[in-house]
């Protein structure tokens, strides 16, 4: 009793089946038929098109790049480093080292192929005013030494050619820097971010520092905070999976007070937590700042030690020559810079 | 930048007005509503709503600048990227000194010396720039009373006695000193959201708060429910407007 393709094709394989008493491979052979014959018929998943074999998966992860962040304890914990198309999440202390983190991949992101980087690009977005071009100097010089000693001991062709270009003026000149004073202002810039990142689609990491300060104050509807923040995380997901960057992003601790004591968890709540893919948490113990990998769905948890030195994030030296600066009053929560033995 | 109106954002009349019915009136309104409330709103197509959300953020969105040429740029004038503290060791290791357009903030336990190093920063604002200060006025926003102005002329007569040596120069440096005595958190805040246009017209180039935690100390407790969220609402608020303030007008806090 079908009158009209529209109605076959509505119906369905298993529908088509039953009523006509064919089988269920047949129903869809025809299904198949008329569908050929009427071109007019939009395709029902145009444009859903993101189903693809899960071997087809694992080749694009096993090419897929890491940036590295110069301490290898905390590349080794994360499988390689900091992964594209996911979004990190490093949460911690103020003081601890996030910001410092963010600066020093904003520099290795775009290390040369040749010596085991990406050659990208970064774009930065800062919501608390803590980004210091001059540290990024720092940093970006210590890098390009760095490559130079490597270059120096293996005198390899490529390797000379990439650092002719690889040089403090080119590392900053290709840090985008966006600064967002509010919450309306990072909105604007993430619904923005798609376009900008199809022109420069050489960018290869964004990181927005500091994405709970805008949102911890001035709110006095927390389901429109929850509602802007999820849809924050889906377009953020969105990004990395379709121009294949990596997206960091810092989040601030609160204090949760329970029954008889109070621990420091991350801000944001709990429906939060569920928008980074990995996670990482930056806390002090006794004067030694500490990595915990809190979240990860290829890794497991594990903590290690790491260093912020002057030439930006590293490994923790074994004990060297302990220079105190003269002058300062010792906070002693933080940790005086060492001074490396040049 | 969140409180721009549409009107201004460039999108048509005919659709400011549908919107303004709708009470969404500022930047604000329209960006916290979701895409299927938008199509509700406009009666618009998906398509035609993702262009509109891309026209308003262009509105809000922060310009873009690259590392190097904010590099670039505090490299033309870096007297003005630091305020000299006097001190050889402390400006040593703050690469400088008091860095400008962010904020620093001082904290030790009582009598240590936080009200006297305030003071001496405020005469040292005042100074002109070959001297290693900013040249330009103060606003100090006095919450424990503990500012005295003998002191402050006191210290500048000791500290530079070849620079203040006549009366009048004494005179015109506490001229340029702005204090204001506020005792109450709601007042603290109106006054920072006045600082504005003080800024401008009386050209400051220092701002000092002391200091942040007394009052906030006398009026929450933090025993009580509530309490804390509104007493991180409250310092949240107050660090965002003068972290605005330091960078855009490139001050010391």
């Amino acid at each position: 009793g079908f009158q009209t393709v529209q109605e076959l094709l509505d119906t369905g394989p298993c529908g088509l089946s039953t009523e006509v008493g064919i089988s269920k491979e047949e129903a869809l052979e025809v299904l198949q038929v008329v569908r050929q014959e009427c071109p007019g018929e939009a395709p029902r998943d145009a444009g859903l098109s993101r189903r693809c074999t899960a071997l087809e998966l694992l080749e694009q992860e096993q090419a897929q790049g890491f940036i590295i962040t110069f301490c290898s304890a905390l590349d080794n914990i994360l499988g390689g480093g900091v992964q594209l198309t996911k979004i990190t999440e490093i949460c911690g202390a103020p003081g601890v080292g996030k910001t410092q983190l963010c600066m020093q991949l904003a520099v290795d992101v775009q290390i040369p192929e040749c010596f085991g980087g990406l050659a990208g690009e970064a774009v930065f977005i800062d919501t608390e005013g803590s980004f210091m071009v001059d540290r990024v100097a720092d940093i970006a010089t210590a890098c390009v030494q760095h490559c130079q000693l490597i270059a120096e001991a293996h005198q390899e062709e490529d390797h000379l050619k990439a650092l002719e270009t690889f040089s403090l003026e080119s590392i900053l000149s290709h840090i985008y820097y966006f600064r967002c004073r509010d919450y309306i202002e990072l909105l604007a810039q993430v619904y923005l971010l798609p376009d900008f990142l199809s022109e420069h689609s050489k960018v290869r990491l964004v990181v927005i520092d500091g994405i709970a300060f805008p949102f911890r104050h001035d709110f006095e509807d927390l389901s429109l905070r929850t509602r802007l923040l999820n849809g924050l995380a889906q377009q953020l997901i969105i990004m990395a999976n379709d121009h294949k960057t990596a997206i960091v992003l810092t989040n601030q601790m609160t204090t949760r007070i329970g029954q008889s004591q109070s621990t420091l968890v991350p801000a944001l709540g709990e429906s939060w937590g569920h928008a980074a893919t990995i996670r990482l948490i930056f806390h002090w113990d006794n004067n030694q700042r500490l990595a915990t990998l809190y979240k990860s769905p290829s890794q497991k948890e594990s903590t290690i030690p790491y260093d912020v030195t002057p030439h930006g994030f590293r490994d923790v030296q074994p004990p060297a020559v302990a220079q105190n600066p003269d002058g300062t009053e010792m906070n002693p929560r933080k940790r005086p810079r060492r001074e490396e033995e040049k | 930048m969140a409180a721009k109106k549409l009107r201004r954002a460039k999108l048509s009349p005919e659709l400011c007005e549908r919107l303004g019915r709708h009470q969404i009136t500022t930047c604000q309104d329209f960006l916290c509503l979701s895409l299927l409330e938008l199509m509700k709103v406009t009666g618009q197509s998906y398509s035609n709503v993702q262009k509109l959300l891309c026209k308003v953020s262009l509105a809000c969105a922060p310009k873009m600048q690259t590392a190097y040429e904010m590099k670039v740029r505090r490299a033309v004038n870096p007297s003005s990227a630091f305020l000299s503290t006097s001190l050889h060791g402390l400006d040593k290791v703050l690469h400088g000194g008091v860095p400008c357009g962010s904020l620093t903030e001082l904290t030790s336990p009582p009598g240590c010396g936080k009200t006297q190093f305030c003071i001496m920063m405020s005469v040292l604002a005042t100074l002109p720039v070959s001297m290693g200060g900013l040249d330009g006025a103060v606003i100090y926003i006095d919450t424990e009373s503990a500012f005295s102005a003998e002191r402050l002329l006191e210290i500048a007569e000791s500290r530079f006695p070849a620079y203040f040596d006549s009366e009048e120069k004494l005179f015109s440096m506490t001229r340029s000193i702005h204090l204001y005595r506020e005792l109450t958190c709601g007042s603290v805040l109106k006054r920072i959201k006045s600082l504005e246009e003080e800024i401008i017209s009386k050209k400051v180039k220092l701002i000092i708060i002391d200091s942040v935690a007394s009052v906030v100390r006398k009026e929450f407790d933090p025993k009580l429910q509530g309490n804390l969220t509104e007493r991180s609402n409250f310092l949240a608020k107050e660090a965002s407007l003068l972290k605005y303030l330091a960078e855009e007008f490139s001050i010391p806090v």
